[in-house]
């Protein structure tokens, strides 16, 4: 019992890892990535006052793509992990491994949908 | 010792409005509560790309322009930005750099890290659509 | 001569008689110098015997007084009258811990998470006195050292509110000392420690509320021990994922 308590909180010790990096993401690349869609494009600023729009995030280079992956997957998992323990103290506690079970399937869920999306789109040539 | 569990002792639990309690932890509930809307913009962007991939480009594009993805987005960065200057505070706190004698202050990791961050931000620009 | 009078009102919770608490106001003179141990004192010699506190060295290096006053945990005896707005002060038994009768707690969780982190050195094999001390220098006792200087008095636990939902939760003061063990060039316990540290209730509950660091009369700052140790935990944690045969330390 002892090893095996032992053995998950080893895994949470990354999972912990996993969430501070998330943070860094969310706190240095998401601000811009929002800039560009809700600021930029559709109020026509810069750098979007041209022909250019976000999907030339996606498309336009492969690192346009890598950027929008980190960025997305690491705010998702960021946010779920720690809204997930907001929950737990407001009031939720008693459900805290019902949250977590819905809370890693929806960043699982979210990542393997936004892998799928990138990755179909670079193997079919849309990713330049 | 054995009077000591005679009569029963007073426990209180804290009730889901405990933060209410004090300006800090109101403060620090808000700051978490930031993390709501980190994620459910993550889903919002994943779900475009979705219309994206069932449709086409402009269908993602238009959803973008949506005036309610629109004004959620603006309240996402608002929050976003709140959680980068709360997270670049708690940098500060946790791993001061020492100077000589004296150590760095929360506040002065903050505005080191603000300042990263618009540099980061224009490098982005620069290298994944200007360039 | 008309004299100055601060009201100061106490829970009372006598279990005896009974069920719930209740508050009780004195009015006692208001000298500016005086701090609400002085109040509580003159309280219970000249107006009510009965009313119930821990303190002992009143000058906040013993840890005995700890208390809510005016919704904050603070000690009693570091607390001046004058610091508070206005002339009457609430002062509440310290929250998150069971009362046993007015404001004095059960302290039974607290002192069993304090030998739980087994706070003393540990050596791998112990060095005879013939062989000399164990030397270390200024910047070795630098990494531990605000850490060792915690009173015990469980103002942090009060604060916390982590601990306030999950009395499972190690808490600041209990991590703050692992941690200062931890740290201590003296020490080789990291394997019986870590485990300890880093099981769920451990570091990991804490989420950074950072009102045990506000509290503290000592500037121990658990805060910044807990995020220590939670990075020395992910950090370890990756090592024997990457390197199973490689040793920790």
């Amino acid at each position: 019992m002892r090893a095996e308590t032992h053995k998950v909180a080893r895994l949470h010790a990354i999972l912990w890892g996993i969430f501070s990096l998330g943070g860094m993401i969310a706190a240095f690349l998401l601000p811009v990535l929002i800039y560009l869609t809700a600021i930029a494009y559709p109020f026509s600023l810069w750098p979007f006052n041209g022909a250019k729009d976000p999907s030339f995030l996606v498309t336009g280079h492969l690192l346009g793509a890598l950027f929008v992956f980190v960025t997305i997957a690491g705010s998702l998992y960021h946010g779920i992990f720690r809204f997930q323990s907001v929950l737990t103290e407001v009031g939720l506690l008693k459900y805290r491994r019902a949250l977590e079970a819905v809370g890693y399937f929806i960043i699982f869920v979210g990542i393997i949908i936004l892998a799928y999306y990138l990755g179909t789109w670079y193997v079919n040539g849309t990713i330049r | 010792m054995g009077d000591a569990n005679r009569y029963p002792e007073l426990r209180k639990r804290l009730t889901p409005g405990w933060w209410t309690a004090n300006r800090h932890y109101a403060m620090y509930m808000v700051r978490e509560w930031t993390s709501l809307f980190v994620a459910l913009y993550s889903l919002i962007f994943i779900y475009g790309l979705s219309l994206w991939a069932a449709g086409s480009r402009a269908d993602f594009l238009n959803f973008l322009k949506n005036p309610a993805i629109v004004g959620f987005s603006l309240v996402a960065l608002v929050f976003t930005m709140y959680h980068a200057a709360t997270w670049f505070y708690l940098l500060g706190a946790i791993s001061p750099v020492k100077i000589g004698r004296s150590k760095t202050k929360p506040w002065q990791a903050l505005v080191l890290n603000l300042v990263l961050l618009v540099i980061i931000s224009y490098v982005a620009i620069w290298l994944l659509v200007l360039r | 001569m008309s004299q100055d009078i601060a009201t100061i009102r106490v829970t009372r919770y006598r279990p005896e008689k009974d069920s719930k608490p209740y508050f009780q106001e004195y009015k006692v003179p208001y000298r500016h110098d005086m701090v609400v141990l002085d109040a509580l004192n003159y309280i219970k010699a000249e107006m009510d015997g009965s009313l119930t506190y821990r303190w002992s060295c009143r000058m906040g290096v013993c840890g005995s007084c700890g208390a809510n006053i005016d919704g904050e945990p603070k000690l009693t005896c570091a607390s001046f009258l004058h610091d508070f707005k206005g002339r009457t002060i609430t002062v509440e038994p310290m929250s998150n811990f069971p009362v046993i009768k007015d404001l004095v707690v059960d302290m039974e969780d607290f002192m069993e998470k304090l030998v739980k982190i087994k706070p003393w050195i540990i050596r791998e094999k112990e060095t005879p006195p013939e062989q000399g001390e164990y030397k270390q220098s200024a910047q070795e006792l630098e990494r531990y050292s605000q850490f060792s200087s915690c009173i015990n008095c469980m103002l942090c636990y009060a604060a916390c509110p982590i601990y306030g939902l999950n009395e499972k939760f190690l808490g600041p003061a209990a991590t703050a000392l692992a941690y200062r063990y931890i740290e201590d060039s003296r020490d080789q316990g990291k394997d019986v420690r870590f485990p300890i540290v880093h099981e769920m209730e451990g570091v990991w509950e804490c989420t950074l509320v950072g009102e045990c660091s506000v509290v503290c009369p000592k500037g121990v700052d658990p805060m910044l021990a807990i995020q220590k140790t939670k990075i020395l935990g992910a950090t370890n944690a990756l090592r024997s994922l990457l390197m199973p045969r490689g040793g920790h330390k």
